[in-house]
């Protein structure tokens, strides 16, 4: 694991999600007292962190009134991301980036989720648009698209269930095993989810309906049906197969299942 | 198909009859129209059910910023626009 260089305390804040830390080093202390809030659970003590970035932060007026959409590509072993309320660029062989955004907390998060994204690849794992939980000592995966219940099933979770996220959840490959990792990054609960880890027990593929029952899924549309979830922002042919390989692999190690539920606090009962 | 709201980063995992939609709506063709024209003649919906689920979808996108829905068609194609 690469390691950047220590830095002084005072002038950066280090977000630590799945074991991996950035730095984030702003100027503006009110942006940095935002950025320690917003990621609140996930700051680290560390000095040291994987990799860092230096933020400025600019008037909305010097960016493009026009919304581009998001752009990540590499150029020469840096990463450029572009998006209409921030410009990035990352050299993953120096550990180092710089971010031109508003003083947005939605700007940073992009960014956040998309280094995730690209150092995950690598490692043969992936953030995918789920909810997921920990209850005794086993993780759990909750996808599906939107409006499947992510949000709900999340509410339903018992009080002996430690929720990872509503919304984003950070999947970590450790040999033939993986492991899910709490994510700061909150969907319409609006709770970060807690900064804990566990090994994955399922994935569940989310439909309500009008009982409470597991069924089994197919291999093809177990795969299939993962991909769509996944978090890939890169047009990069060479991570994208990485990203295919690792779904597949996943499907092959973890169980994955349909899970039919109504929405009321019952159907944690079925899920073990 | 996943699409993420540039205003708040929010996501949304589509499903097939909403990403139709999504790649439907061109700043002119009523959302009546296409879900006529298009939703119905494509999957096996009920078309009031399918309108009704069309519009809380197309609400919920307007609320994140991610679609503008508006009375009025555009003069130009703007694929993030949808017309009631």
């Amino acid at each position: 694991m690469t390691t950047a260089t220590p830095m002084a305390a005072t002038e950066a804040v280090s977000i630590e999600i799945g074991g991996m830390t950035i730095a984030l080093r702003t100027r503006d202390s009110s942006f940095r007292r935002l950025i320690e809030n917003r990621y609140a659970g996930f700051v680290g003590n560390s000095l040291e962190s994987n990799f860092e970035f230096d933020i400025d932060l600019l008037e909305p007026s010097e960016f493009s009134a026009v919304d581009h959409g998001l752009e990540v590509k590499i150029e020469a072993g840096e990463w450029l991301l572009k998006r209409g309320d921030f410009y990035a660029r990352w050299n993953p062989n120096t550990s180092h980036g710089h971010v031109r955004q508003y003083c947005s907390p939605y700007a940073i998060d992009c960014v956040l989720r998309i280094v995730h994204s690209l150092i995950l690849a690598r490692q043969g794992g992936f953030l995918v648009h789920a909810a997921s939980a920990i209850r005794d000592g086993k993780a759990f995966l909750f996808s599906g698209v939107s409006g499947a219940g992510k949000t709900t099933i999340s509410r339903l979770a018992p009080p002996d269930a430690t929720l990872l996220t509503d919304e984003i959840s950070y999947v970590r490959r450790e040999g033939n095993c993986y492991i899910a990792c709490g994510t700061p990054f909150a969907g319409e609960l609006a709770r970060v989810g807690e900064n804990q880890s566990a090994p994955l027990s399922a994935l569940f593929l989310l439909e309500q309906g009008l009982e409470n029952r597991i069924e089994p899924i197919g291999a093809t549309d177990a795969v299939q049906r993962l991909l769509r979830n996944i978090l890939f922002f890169a047009d990069d042919p060479a991570l994208v197969e990485l990203v295919f390989q690792a779904a597949c692999e996943f499907a092959s190690l973890v169980p994955i299942h349909r899970l039919i539920f109504i929405p009321d606090h019952r159907v944690w009962d079925i899920i073990r | 198909m996943m699409i993420m709201s540039t205003a708040d980063s929010t996501f949304f995992t589509l499903n097939e009859v909403a990403s139709a939609i999504w790649q439907a709506a061109d700043g002119h063709t009523p959302l009546s129209e296409i879900i006529a024209g298009k939703i119905c003649q494509e999957f096996d919906v009920n078309q009031d059910q399918a309108q009704r689920d069309a519009e809380h979808f197309v609400d919920e996108l307007a609320r994140h910023g991610i679609l503008l829905v508006s009375d009025i068609p555009l003069t130009e194609f703007c694929p993030t626009l949808v017309r009631r």
